[in-house]
């Protein structure tokens, strides 16, 4: 009865006045729904944020709360740009980016480009080969250092089983040429699955139409490939380049276990010299004015990563 | 290449089929190796985990297992001598080294630390990012797209440029080094994802449901509750799992901002050490032991993996 | 400018300024800024990579706002 009566008093009262009767209104409703979000990053990011932003102007030192605290303006950032040793951490940090990247994206492609053949147990292998970006960066990164060790270890073994090279000379880890690949080596097994999946995704986005169109045109298997394949799937192999531009420009865990920034400095990748500043050298002016820049960075890129996920949720 | 014996003209031919399958089943051996290595070393004994040439085949051990949840001193043969006959199996591999057992390893409350700290931040994470992505997806939100961006864009920032303000931050509420704290950030890094993913989600389910709902007679909060999570709870169980394996796994922000009593796994399982360097069997054992609980979600997950790896904008 | 084709675009927004156009250059500008950030050559480049990279986000942000 009473439902009867709620149901003819919503058919009768015009939509919005209607929303209005039956308890809190949509508006109020949608900010009740959004605010603790909101408020939960503004309290755990967006604050901290600013309160970097104030820092990165001072000298404070976290491990001196006590001291005077002295304004420096832009000093901060005028030392780190014009630091040798920084520049040499972004330089270190582009070998590490632009190596990963690249490995990963023409190993990714070619995988998904086999996958997309459908063969018998695809779905099976797929998974298979997805497992290892599922898991913790640090904790595997970690027995990462056991296979790498010279003599013991498996990848040195397996090196120096297929190149004839005494496995104590495979120092991966020590080695100051080594090093670097040591860590893209791991980067490029952990993270490939990862642009594998988004390749695939764009391979299958499109329509096999195409493929007939072209067919009818006789055009050749590589011609199909560079005309349609490729610039079809562009907008998703650019996503996956984005997002791991971002991650790996930022990484941390894994560098910081399997060599530490070592041997020397020759992995010492931005995170880590960030790392080394605020938390050992406890410089959290300076610091912070570093965690700002690449704050920036990543910002910038974080605003094309969106409108390249706008571009391929079109699709 | 003739293709007139498939049966669409674009089909890929039989043989270029079996080349792909042979190609892309040997990169997945390949890249399955170190993680069946991972589980190989943790049966191992220490001696055999350091033997040249590497062992394939060996008389499995649960040493490991046993140097992973005790710790353990030295002591003379004659002193081992006067103590009665072993209590079990751990006790008597640790006897044949010369050692006895001193006591539990920090390994389990770490463990313990390392789900309490998942769970909490995943159930946090979830309810936030349930409601809001309602919010954003059925009501018109002035800046919806900006504040869409500003709570992805927390996502994306370097851990390490977070970790100094939150660092001094935490100090100053005595949260540092607490499971309140670490669930609050991890909160904090995975509502992002939360609300990304189950916007996509919602946004999915008809309006139709709802409408016809309040016309029953339901407010606008009766119907969320009846029509829209019964029907989300798919996507709600994905964006958990996700949420759950990254705080899982998250390493940075635990090892800068945790140190005792609040340290999760991943900073923890590095620094197991035995004699003379990093026991592997042990660190072997703790890491099987942490990743199986992944390998189960990401099977299950793995029809839901590209959502979660690009925030739900592909669908497939 | 809107004169030209007064039927297609409604708006009195100069074309030069619209969306698109606006926000592929300040994509190049945050593009070069990480190649000056890290490029290996010149010490200067690097020192005015941030106020690039700076400059191209504030713009990205400020043009996503004009109509399309």
């Amino acid at each position: 009865m009473l439902n009867r009566t709620a149901e003819n008093v919503a058919r009768a009262t015009p939509e919005p006045l209607a929303r209005k009767v039956r308890g809190i209104s949509d508006k109020g409703l949608a900010w009740l729904f959004i605010s603790p979000t909101i408020l939960l990053l503004l309290a755990i990011n967006i604050f901290p944020l600013f309160w970097a932003i104030y820092l990165s102007f001072t000298n404070f030192r976290a491990n001196r709360p006590n001291e005077v605290v002295k304004n420096l303006g832009f000093a901060n950032y005028q030392r780190i740009l014009a630091d040798k040793d920084i520049w040499i951490a972004m330089q270190t940090t582009a070998h590490f980016v632009f190596w990963t990247i690249l490995l990963q994206t023409l190993i990714g492609f070619t995988l998904a480009w086999l996958i997309d053949r459908k063969f018998r147990g695809h779905a099976f292998w797929t998974t298979l080969i997805l497992v290892p970006m599922m898991l913790s960066p640090a904790v595997v990164g970690n027995f990462w250092r056991f296979l790498y060790e010279p003599q013991i270890g498996l990848f040195a073994y397996a090196i120096s089983f297929v190149t004839g090279i005494p496995p104590t000379n495979i120092q991966m880890l020590s080695n100051v040429s080594l090093a670097p690949w040591s860590i893209i080596i791991v980067d490029t097994w952990m993270w490939t699955p990862y642009v594998m999946l988004i390749c695939l995704a764009g391979l299958r986005s499109i329509p096999e139409y195409i493929y007939e169109a072209a067919e009818v045109d006789r055009a050749s298997n590589w011609r199909q490939f560079w005309s349609i394949t490729l610039p079809m799937a562009l907008p998703f192999i650019m996503l996956a380049v984005l997002f791991r531009g971002i991650e790996n420009f930022k990484m941390f865990d894994m560098v910081n276990l399997l060599t530490g920034g070592g041997p020397g400095s020759t992995t010492e990748v931005a995170s880590i010299t960030l790392k080394r500043q605020a938390f050992e050298s406890w410089r959290t002016g300076y610091s912070s004015a570093f965690a700002i820049i690449l704050f920036v960075a990543v910002f910038g890129l974080a605003n094309i990563y969106v409108k390249a996920l706008n571009k391929v949720k079109q699709r | 290449m003739s293709l007139t014996t498939a049966h669409s003209v674009v089909a890929p031919s039989a043989n270029s089929k079996r080349i792909a399958g042979a190609i892309i089943i040997a990169y997945a051996l390949i890249s399955i190796v170190p993680l069946l290595w991972i589980f190989a070393t943790s049966f191992k004994t220490p001696p055999d985990s350091i033997a040249y040439p590497p062992k394939l085949l060996f008389q499995p051990s649960l040493e490991g297992y046993c140097n992973l949840f005790t710790t353990r001193t030295r002591q003379t043969p004659e002193y081992i001598n006067s103590l009665g006959p072993a209590t079990d199996f751990c006790d008597e591999t640790t006897r044949k080294r010369n050692m006895v057992i001193a006591g539990p390893s920090n390994f389990l409350p770490r463990f313990v630390n390392s789900l309490i700290i998942a769970f909490g931040s995943t159930f946090c994470a979830v309810f936030l990012g349930t409601l809001s992505a309602y919010g954003f997806s059925r009501f018109k939100v002035p800046l919806a797209d900006d504040l869409l961006f500003f709570i992805l864009s927390t996502r994306m920032m370097p851990p390490i440029a977070v970790a100094i303000p939150i660092y001094l931050m935490y100090r100053e509420l005595g949260l540092s080094d607490t499971a309140l704290g670490m669930i609050l950030l991890y909160t904090a890094v995975n509502v992002s994802l939360a609300v990304w993913l189950l916007k996509g989600f919602i946004d999915e389910i008809p309006r139709e449901y709802e409408e016809a709902a309040m016309i029953d007679g339901y407010t606008r909060l009766q119907a969320f509750w009846r029509t829209v999570l019964p029907q989300a709870t798919t996507g709600i169980a994905a964006t958990a799992i996700f949420c759950l394996i990254f705080a899982w796994n998250e390493y940075a922000f635990a090892a800068l901002l945790t140190s005792g009593t609040a340290q999760t796994a991943p900073p923890f399982i590095p620094t197991i050490i035995g004699e003379g360097g990093q026991d592997w069997p042990a660190v072997a054992a703790g890491t099987t032991i942490f990743l199986v609980p992944i390998l189960v979600f990401t099977i299950l997950l793995r029809k839901q993996l590209l959502r979660g790896i690009t925030f739900g904008a592909v669908r497939k | 400018m809107t004169l030209t084709s007064p039927q297609k675009r409604k708006s009195r927004w100069p074309v030069w300024a619209r969306r698109g156009l606006m926000e592929n250059i300040a994509t190049v500008l945050i593009a070069l800024g990480f190649l000056m950030l890290f490029q290996p050559f010149a010490l200067s480049l690097y020192t005015y990579s941030f106020i690039t990279m700076l400059a191209g986000t504030v713009m990205f942000i400020i043009v996503s706002k004009f109509p399309e």
